[in-house]
């Protein structure tokens, strides 16, 4: 009877949690959207950070980043053509190449690329300002943490992963036209007609939603994990695992919802 | 010692626990105060930044970050970020804690003398300090 009570209690205490860890994203959410809309918000010094943010998460990259994507829109390229050749299905090698790569691969790698190396860097940059009390003294000096160091990383967030997936996008579509028909303009006709095809605008609507998204969860989620944290040292690891967990549960959720919706 | 923490508005403090941004030189921690508060660009911004440090006799520590700093360094920095609030008071919030490789109430003296600034300058220390004070 007790383990049962104990048991309820931790699925509740588990709940609630995870309530109140929902409800402290949303409200932030809703906060930096409000001041988003502040004309007051948009003076030059957060403009200033915000292209820092979008220069350190994703031109300071971009060099690695394509080169990862050349690599993996190769390989990927060349498993499909080869296993429709196999099948005889080589007229719908350039669609699957476009359906797999450019809107579902390609976006779910980049927000993991950017989680890995901006989210676990904010997530933890943003437990030390809490514990160190650097939050305390720049809103002692009435800079507001919100404009200086919240919305920036936000948006750059965004801006980051919807400019990296598109460049990455664009970089497969040419690496697929190479692979199918080689280096001439002889296939330029069915494959533009291919992605006008599979590009309409609902698509390109929710791949930009679905990169906007991405973009949120590898910042706002590190910034809210880091803003949980308890003001001891030690907490800092332990906020930063909480905080890439969830940011990892977010990306896979938001892949899995759009393909849901898409293809079901 | 609670009380200081919760001092009005129009008190600028230096303490322990108001660091400075570890990421930024000591120059931005500074400049941030002109550039949000009265929005400035940010070359005046850093340049008025530049005049305080001037004036507190530390225009070398412009460009060090907070763990490259001395505790005295580091100590002109913050106060150097509390002048340029320009609030009517100034409370140095157990100086000792923070100033502990320098005979503090003489260094704080130097400071002041140097700074010429408008204003009332308190400092909070233990009782059991005071005798520093009276050397």
């Amino acid at each position: 009877m007790n383990f049962l009570v104990t048991s309820i209690e931790s699925l509740g205490a588990k709940v609630v949690g995870w309530f109140t860890v929902g409800y402290g994203m949303f409200a932030f959410l809703t906060k930096a959207s409000l001041l988003l809309l502040d004309r007051t918000t948009w003076n030059r010094a957060t403009f200033d950070v915000v292209v820092k943010q979008v220069y350190f998460t994703a031109v300071q990259i971009l060099h690695v980043f394509l080169g990862y994507a050349l690599v993996i829109s190769w390989l990927i390229i060349t498993i499909i053509l080869s296993t429709a050749r196999d099948f005889g299905l080589t007229a719908f090698a350039s669609e699957m190449t476009i359906r797999v790569l450019v809107l579902e691969l390609l976006p779910f790698l980049t927000a993991l690329f950017i989680a890995l190396r901006s989210g676990s860097a904010i997530n933890t940059e943003v437990a030390l300002m809490q514990v160190n009390n650097e939050l305390d003294a720049l809103e002692h000096c009435k800079v507001p943490p919100m404009q200086f160091e919240f919305l920036p990383r936000l948006i750059g967030g965004v801006v980051s992963v919807i400019t990296l997936a598109g460049l990455a996008g664009l970089l497969a579509l040419l690496m697929a036209y190479l692979t199918i028909y080689g280096i001439n303009m002889a296939g330029l006709e069915p494959f533009t007609r291919t992605i006008a095809k599979v590009f309409d605008f609902p698509i390109v609507a929710g791949l930009i939603v679905k990169c906007a998204l991405f973009g949120l969860a590898v910042t706002l989620i590190p910034v809210t994990a880091g803003l949980e944290t308890p003001k001891k040292l030690f907490m800092v690891p332990v906020s930063v695992l909480r905080g890439m967990m969830r940011v990892f549960f977010a990306i896979v959720t938001i892949e899995v919802v759009s393909l849901a919706l898409k293809y079901i | 010692m609670a009380a200081v923490a919760t001092l009005p508005d129009d008190v600028a403090r230096v303490a322990l626990d108001l660091p400075l941004r570890a990421n930024l030189s000591a120059l931005e921690n500074i400049a941030l105060i002109p550039l949000y508060q009265r929005h400035y660009k940010a070359a005046e911004s850093s340049r008025q930044a530049q005049v305080m440090l001037d004036q507190l006799g530390y225009a070398d520590i412009a460009l060090l970050r907070d763990p490259d700093m001395t505790p005295a360094q580091r100590f002109v920095a913050k106060l150097a970020r509390a002048l340029i609030l320009k609030r009517p008071r100034l409370v140095i919030d157990r100086p000792g804690a923070m100033l502990y490789d320098v005979p503090y109430p003489a260094f704080i003296g130097q400071l002041a003398a140097l700074a010429e600034m408008t204003g009332t300058w308190e400092i909070y220390d233990f009782s059991w300090n005071q005798a520093l004070y009276q050397e």
